[in-house]
């Protein structure tokens, strides 16, 4: 057994933060790897390393031996790494084809061969069943074939180590199992796989082995058939983590959420939110299943203010809040946890003392006698980090600081202190750690159990399962589904999110 | 800072004067002499005013470039409320300084209006109407307000008493009191008899701001919304009206400081571009960028680079040098210092890099691998 990729005391250092402390990491030839560690353990970073987006401040890469020099991505193409982003880069209005042979074009003088590039490209995509079309253009297919094409890139430049980064993100169940066959046959076919997941399932199901970095460090190298979930969670967070949840005390209540024909269109063009109708009550979690970017945004967005609506009414409480502005919407009883912590839920630059009291500025305790103190606003930011368990040096310290888990409890924080009748939680534990993500949902189930009515929209299906007591499936803007949570699978719901309700009726 | 007075030290040799004796009489000029911190805190008095303009709006996220127009505008309505406008000396004077409190703030609120729709950004609008309001103020002053009887392209001089009076006046029992008592050459004496009222009214002005930032809603809110306009937008702030709101108030500021500077004793007419050539409105942005938007910040700022202003101006006249050249100079050292300055807000801001560091950190996480 060789070793294909072998990083040894990698150690990478950013202002304030050491990303990678003396990491070593190795990769049999011809395995898949899985790499898994929580949020701002160093993952990701230790990978751009290996891709030639960062270099490291200390430590040696050796490809199946030999000692090289990756300074560039350039560097890393030409030594056989190919890294899948998961933001794909390629160029919308290019063909397939074209797209996969940029800057390596196969060329009949001084012009683009373009039938050598769609001949080239097909035989790839048949050798491995990539199925893609050669000639479609890019804006034109669909996320997972987008995916393939990525993979299609790196094989055309003789990736023989392919680094793929959370690739099942935005894959429904059925495109995943597509894509682990295809993971298979390259990994038969001799080439090495490093895969990043957070899917324990996943891990389980695809690697031979797992690395496990924990604060930049290797806490544990694994083979995957000899080790468990339990275990490897155990390496990334250092204890026995339980997401099980607890099943609501009562049955729903009155409706506290009404939709009715909601229409979103973009620039006043295509429909985002289709005719949508809902109604969430008290004491429910209601789940919205779908693949990224079928709508479920624009929906909050809308319910909330933030987007202006074409059609449709929005009530809170029977009260209309249709014309209503953000604040009026908020004093109505709705709060939002916005997928987008960075650009939304939060100011980054500023403390956590004005982060935690923003919104509640307006009224008693922290308004008083209609001025604000300073020393009111940290008495208010101690009782929120105390009480959600918030990592954060003191309530002036600036809120980008903080890890992904941390900054999501700010604002988790934030909004359930309000005395809200709503919540919208849009992705609530996406790139969180598996510790925070149990903190969140229990804080959800209390919120509901109290009476809250929550409306959960998240890529996650386990969450969404876990949580809800009903789940609608949004596609193409619309509620394709609405089924109570008990008696529906996993692979129904990818069948519906992939905009396949007739297999459903039919089954 | 050394570097910045080498530098400044060969332009000054350039020039064909001895550095030395040029440093000397710049210290003189500014904070070495009564004349000096007179000369000093009657530049100041503007440049504070208009760093502060432009810091309440820069802290809110909203880019005022036009407190040029604001300021400029301000003055020029000022002036008229003086020339035209009949009553007590002291009405007249108050009611010019809302006026043009008023018209500034009018007039800053246009580009307000045209980021809400059609969406035109207040930096582009706000800079761009700087030119109307300086032109028409210049034609203003040439034609219809020129007053035929004088050589200069100015107005009218202001009626007697509708000035912002000196502290104590040379003619006023004060004054007087002062040179006899501490004698002529006492920093008090010369202060009170050349500096007028327009320094309690910034003085007050820096202290409303500071109080406003920290204790009021407004604000809070506008600090918030300079950090993330999506932030507190999400959180309930309408962000139209706080640009409006915060671009009123602003444009109010540059317009005050447009009248107090243009009635303000002891200049008694207004001339053609008397407001333009002082630059304080881009001086000012200079100083509310390094002051990063606190009041207390551009208070200090805006008094060391007042100093330099008058410094350089003394040692241009003290050398003899033309006027073009101690102006090459001031800029120069303006710049150098505003790098020198630069250095140490910047080692202030390390969190804010970190910060940086980490949602790079966060999102290449978040591209490349979860939990």
């Amino acid at each position: 057994m060789t070793l294909e990729v072998d990083m040894r005391g990698i150690t990478k250092r950013f202002p304030g933060v050491v990303a990678d402390d003396n990491v070593d990491f190795s990769v049999n030839t011809g395995e898949i790897h899985a790499l898994m560690g929580e949020n701002g353990a160093g993952k990701s970073i230790l990978m751009s390393i290996l891709a030639g987006l960062h270099q490291a401040d200390e430590g040696e890469i050796y490809l199946r031996g030999e000692k090289v020099a990756i300074n560039s991505p350039l560097d890393a193409i030409e030594s056989g790494i190919g890294m899948v982003f998961q933001a794909f880069k390629l160029f919308p209005s290019f063909t397939i084809a074209e797209n996969v042979v940029f800057r390596e074009e196969p060329t009949h003088g001084p012009l683009l061969d373009r039938a050598a590039a769609n001949r080239a490209v097909a035989e790839i995509s048949e050798r491995y069943q990539l199925a893609v079309d050669p000639k479609a253009r890019v804006d034109s297919v669909p996320v997972g074939v987008l995916q393939r094409v990525e993979i299609i890139k790196a094989l055309y430049r003789d990736a023989r180590v392919l680094i793929l980064d959370e690739p099942t993100a935005v894959l429904t169940p059925q495109e995943t199992e597509g894509l682990f066959n295809i993971l298979r046959a390259l990994r038969d076919d001799g080439r090495t796989i490093i895969f990043i997941t957070h899917k324990m399932k996943e891990v389980m199901a695809i690697s031979d082995r797992v690395t496990v970095l924990r604060d930049g460090k290797v806490t544990a190298r694994l083979i995957t058939a000899e080790s468990s979930a339990e275990e490897i969670t155990h390496h990334m967070t250092g204890r026995d983590v339980d997401l099980t949840m607890a099943p609501p005390q009562q049955a729903p209540g009155e409706t506290v959420l009404s939709v009715k024909n909601l229409t979103v269109t973009d620039q006043g063009e295509r429909p985002v939110v289709d005719d949508v109708n809902l109604e969430i009550h008290s004491g429910e979690i209601v789940g919205i299943a779908g693949v990224a970017g079928n709508g479920q945004v624009e929906l909050a967005e809308a319910i909330m203010g933030l987007r202006a609506i074409d059609n449709g009414r929005v009530a809170v409480q029977n009260q209309d809040v249709t014309q209503a502005s953000v604040r009026h919407r908020r004093d109505a009883g709705l709060t939002y946890i916005p997928e987008d912590r960075h650009g939304v839920g939060t100011a980054p630059l500023a403390d956590g003392a004005a982060n935690l009291a923003m919104g509640h500025h307006r009224r008693a305790p922290l308004l008083r006698s209609g001025l604000l103190k300073r020393s009111r606003m940290v008495w208010h930011a101690r009782r929120l980090i105390e009480r959600f368990r918030i990592k954060i040096a003191s309530p002036a310290t600036p809120v980008g600081t903080l890890s992904g888990g941390n900054l999501q409890k700010i604002v988790v924080a934030r909004e359930l202190d309000y005395d809200s009748s709503v919540l919208i939680a849009e992705q609530p534990t996406r790139g969180v750690d598996v510790g925070a993500i149990e903190a969140i949902h229990r804080e959800l189930t209390t919120y509901r159990d109290r009476g809250g009515a929550v409306l959960l929209i998240s890529a996650e299906l386990s969450e969404i399962q876990s949580l809800s007591g009903r789940i609608l499936v949004m596609f193409e803007g619309r509620i394709v589904a609405d089924l109570d949570a008990r008696d529906v699978t996993e692979k129904q719901l990818g069948y519906l999110m992939a905009g396949g309700e007739q297999a459903v009726a039919a089954s | 800072m050394v570097i910045a007075f080498v530098i400044g030290a060969v332009f000054i040799m350039i020039a064909g004067s001895d550095p030395i004796s040029g440093y000397q009489s710049m210290l003189r000029g500014s904070f070495g002499s009564g004349l000096g911190i007179a000369n000093t805190i009657q530049r100041a008095i503007p440049l504070v005013g208009m760093a502060l303009a432009i810091a309440v709006a820069f802290r809110a996220g909203v880019i005022n470039l036009g407190a040029e127009g604001q300021m400029i505008l301000g003055g020029l309505v000022g002036v008229l409320v003086v020339l035209y406008v009949p009553g007590p000396p002291l009405l007249v004077m108050a009611l010019a300084c809302v006026a043009g409190t008023a018209a500034g703030a009018l007039w800053a609120l246009i580009p307000a209006l045209f980021q809400s729709w059609p969406g035109v950004p207040v930096l582009i609008a706000s800079l761009l109407l700087n030119y109307p309001a300086r032109y028409f103020s210049s034609w203003m002053v040439r034609f219809p307000l020129k007053d035929p009887e004088s050589s200069m392209v100015a107005t009218d001089s202001f009626p007697a008493g509708t000035q912002i009076p000196l502290f104590a006046s040379p003619s006023s029992g004060l004054g007087q009191t002062l040179l006899n008592n501490l004698g002529k050459d006492n920093v008090l004496t010369i202060v009170g008899r050349t500096v007028n009222w327009s320094f309690a009214v910034v003085a007050l002005l820096v202290v409303a701001v500071m109080f406003m930032n920290a204790r009021t809603r407004f604000g809070f809110e506008s600090g918030m919304h300079g950090f993330n306009a999506n932030f507190a937008r999400y959180s309930g702030v309408h962000s139209g009206r706080l640009t409006a709101q915060t671009m009123l108030l602003s444009g109010g500021i540059a317009g005050l400081m447009g009248v107090m500077f243009a009635i303000g004793a002891p200049n008694n007419r207004l001339m053609d571009g008397q407001i333009l050539e002082t630059n304080y409105a881009w001086t000012g942005l200079l100083v509310a960028l390094l002051a990063l938007y606190r009041p207390s910040g551009v208070l200090i700022g805006g008094i060391f680079f007042a100093g330099i202003i008058a410094g350089s101006g003394a040692m241009g006249r003290d050398l003899s040098m033309s006027p073009q050249i101690a102006a090459v100079i001031q800029g120069i050292v303006i710049i150098l210092i505003a790098f020198r300055v630069q250095i140490p807000v910047r080692r202030r801001r390390t969190s804010s890099e970190v910060v940086e560091a980490r949602m790079e950190h966060d999102q290449a996480e978040e591209e490349v691998g979860r939990v």
